[in-house]
């Protein structure tokens, strides 16, 4: 039990007619990496948003680290240690790159506005805290140089980099990543893939959304596989890349034809 | 071109030269500054008089009064993003505490600032925690009408003198040897710049750290915000008291210098003149706004020699500036809630703005 980060149990997100997600159950154990694959429009993305509050599910209920978050803010599940990246990327474009990292990083101060006002012990050592913790987080993601510029000035596969530093400035007990390697080429999607293993090596555990099979079969450690909104699969890679369904909802045709 | 428009870009400019300056020229210049400031009552120069109305009464009212309202509804507009169309409201109930405290109880000036800008917080609280959910033109409909509702029920309360207002409102007691009199301004100057400097003190130190970041984000991506952790409502709310505490600071000193007020002096007018000068200044820049203040505030009154035609000349020379500058004065800076000395990172040509 305490070996899943995550459960999502049953879960169905309706819009109006769409059924987005139908009766998803979907487990994410401690230290690993699971990638969630599907076609477009299969649900990837309303996982996520219904992880992180964005979305209340219709039914069913997410449970993280043996609670149920249904219910909680966005801001209380992120404290408890969810964080994500954006498909379509959402930096705070206005302000720095380490501005943006620090933003995540202070989640974890206790100092309000007061306290800031006057510049308590505590806010100071927290804002030191929070700013060595975005530098070594740049630093991490390559990124350092980028620390002064605005985020919305950096190249693009920057800002997803940034994206990434921001969400593990909050120390999440579970890390979102909803296809951190869009629009890369093969070169830097080798290198991606890399840092996300060092991000899981460093005892992170991570939920990736990702298109391209070759990074995927190269760093997870499962793979679920959902398609109109339904979970059709889920095991090692091997396993899945085996699956029948798997294969029928990937190339249109019974499983025996291919 | 190119090079004019460099050496126009006052922000820019400015900042250089102080990040490179040393903390020693840091302290001299603002000690000069403040100083400046202090002295400029006795200053009797040509270029900053202003013949047909007393200069030292001009510094208090409009300019000292807008350039703090101003730095109080940057908080709120500048700083979070959320737009304030009845900030005069606070003001009026700063005033209001003042005069009624002032006249009918034996409390003074300084017994009397704390609770008008309790109230004047409390109010912020109350009109804050159910509508900022609202996001844009809602929140701006909402505050407009807030601000009228101050405004009409203390014309039809009698209680508090109906639309007479309240007269014979006490001024502070003597400090030291300043004596606040209605026959000299210079205290009251001196007194609401004391207020602001130390109100631009607090307003810098949150704006460096954890709340002015979360104020950014806020105002960048409400959404993103929240699923970085932050208690978006929370600090919506923060932005609304403290920018309405501001406000109930002036709106005390206010009445004690001018001694009757009446309700109809916190029309919207005075919401939407504020909320010029941070827009004109330079929306989110604390000295663009300081300064937007200090231009809107005092060119009315320096060319009130032109009579009739000045409002025209003024409304002209506004249209005008904001064609030239739409982002204000002095925009916002890119780094601004970065303390140079608190990273040392270079920076390459790419980050500039637009
Ligand atoms: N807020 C929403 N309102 C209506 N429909 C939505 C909303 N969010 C997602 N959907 C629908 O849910 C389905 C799944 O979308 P999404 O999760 O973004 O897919 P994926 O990320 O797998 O490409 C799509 O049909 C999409 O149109
Ligand atoms: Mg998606």
């Amino acid at each position: 039990m305490s070996e899943n980060v995550l459960e999502l149990q049953n879960i169905t997100m309706k819009f109006g007619g769409v059924t987005a997600l139908n009766e998803v159950n979907l487990v994410v154990k401690k230290g690993e990496i699971l990638a969630l694959i599907g076609p477009n429009g299969a649900g990837k993305t309303t996982i996520f948003n219904v992880i992180t509050g964005v979305y209340k599910p219709t039914s069913g209920d997410v449970v993280f680290q043996g609670a149920s978050i249904v219910g909680k803010k966005r801001f209380q599940i992120t404290k408890l240690g969810i964080a994500r990246t954006f498909q379509n990327i959402r930096l705070f474009g206005e302000s720095s790159a380490l501005e943006n990292v620090v933003t995540g990083a202070d989640v974890h101060s206790k100092t309000g506005v007061v306290g800031s006002i006057f510049g308590t012990r505590q806010s100071r050592r927290e804002e030191k805290a929070a700013l060595e913790k975005a530098l070594e987080l740049l630093e991490f993601m390559g990124i350092k140089k980028r620390a002064g510029q605005l985020g919305k000035n950096l190249p693009y596969g920057d800002q997803r980099r940034l994206e990434i530093a921001r969400a593990l400035a909050t120390d999440p007990k579970l890390l979102l990543l909803d296809e951190p390697a869009a629009g890369f080429n093969p070169a830097e999607k080798v290198a991606l893939g890399e840092t996300i293993k060092k991000i899981r090596d460093a005892g992170y555990t991570v939920l990736l959304i990702e298109h391209d099979m070759s990074l995927i079969m190269g760093i997870s450690d499962r793979v679920a596989v959902l398609d109109f909104g339904t979970k059709i699969a889920d095991g090692t890679t091997t396993e899945v890349q085996n699956d029948p369904r798997v294969i029928e909802a990937y190339l249109g045709a019974p499983a025996d034809a291919s | 071109m190119a090079d004019m428009k460099s050496r126009l870009n006052l922000r820019d400019r400015g900042a250089e030269y102080w990040e490179r300056s040393p903390k020693w020229r840091r302290v001299a210049l603002s000690i000069f500054f403040i100083a400046l400031c202090y002295a400029i009552p006795f200053l009797n120069n040509p270029l900053i008089n202003t013949p047909g109305s007393d200069f030292r009464s001009v510094l208090f009212y409009p300019v000292g009064m807008y350039v703090m309202m101003a730095i109080g509804l940057n908080i709120v507009v500048g700083k979070s993003g959320l737009l304030d169309l009845g900030y005069v409201a606070f003001f009026a109930i700063g005033a209001y505490t003042m005069a009624i405290l002032g006249t009918k109880t034996s409390l003074n000036f300084w017994e009397i600032l704390p609770i008008g800008v309790a109230l004047a917080m409390l109010s912020g609280v109350l009109l804050g925690t159910p509508t900022l959910r609202l996001r844009g033109d809602y929140l701006a409909i909402v505050t407009l009408g807030f601000g009228e509702i101050v405004r009409i029920v203390a014309v039809n309360t009698d209680a508090i003198g109906g639309a007479r207002g309240i007269a014979g409102i006490p001024t502070p007691p003597n400090f030291f040897k300043a004596k606040f009199t209605i026959l000299d301004p210079k205290p009251y100057y001196w007194l609401l710049l004391t207020f602001t400097l130390l109100i631009i003190w607090m307003v810098r130190r949150m704006a460096a750290r954890r709340p002015g970041r979360a104020w950014d984000a806020i105002r960048q991506d409400d959404d993103v915000a929240q699923l970085m952790g932050i208690n978006t409502r929370r600090y919506k709310v923060w932005a609304f008291v403290l920018g309405a505490a501001v406000a109930g600071v002036g709106g005390v000193v206010y009445a004690s210098q001018i001694l009757s007020i009446v309700p109809d002096q916190f029309n919207l007018n005075v919401s939407i003149l504020i909320l010029a000068c941070v827009v004109f200044g330079g929306i989110g820049n604390l000295w663009g706004v300081i300064l937007g203040a200090v231009l809107l505030a005092f060119t009315p009154e320096r060319i009130r020699f032109l009579s009739q035609p000045r409002i025209l000349v003024f409304g002209m020379a506004l249209v005008l500036m904001m064609n030239l500058r739409p982002d204000g004065i002095l925009p916002k800076k890119k780094r601004e809630h970065f303390d140079p000395d608190w990273h040392t990172v270079e920076e390459s040509g790419e980050g500039e703005i637009k």
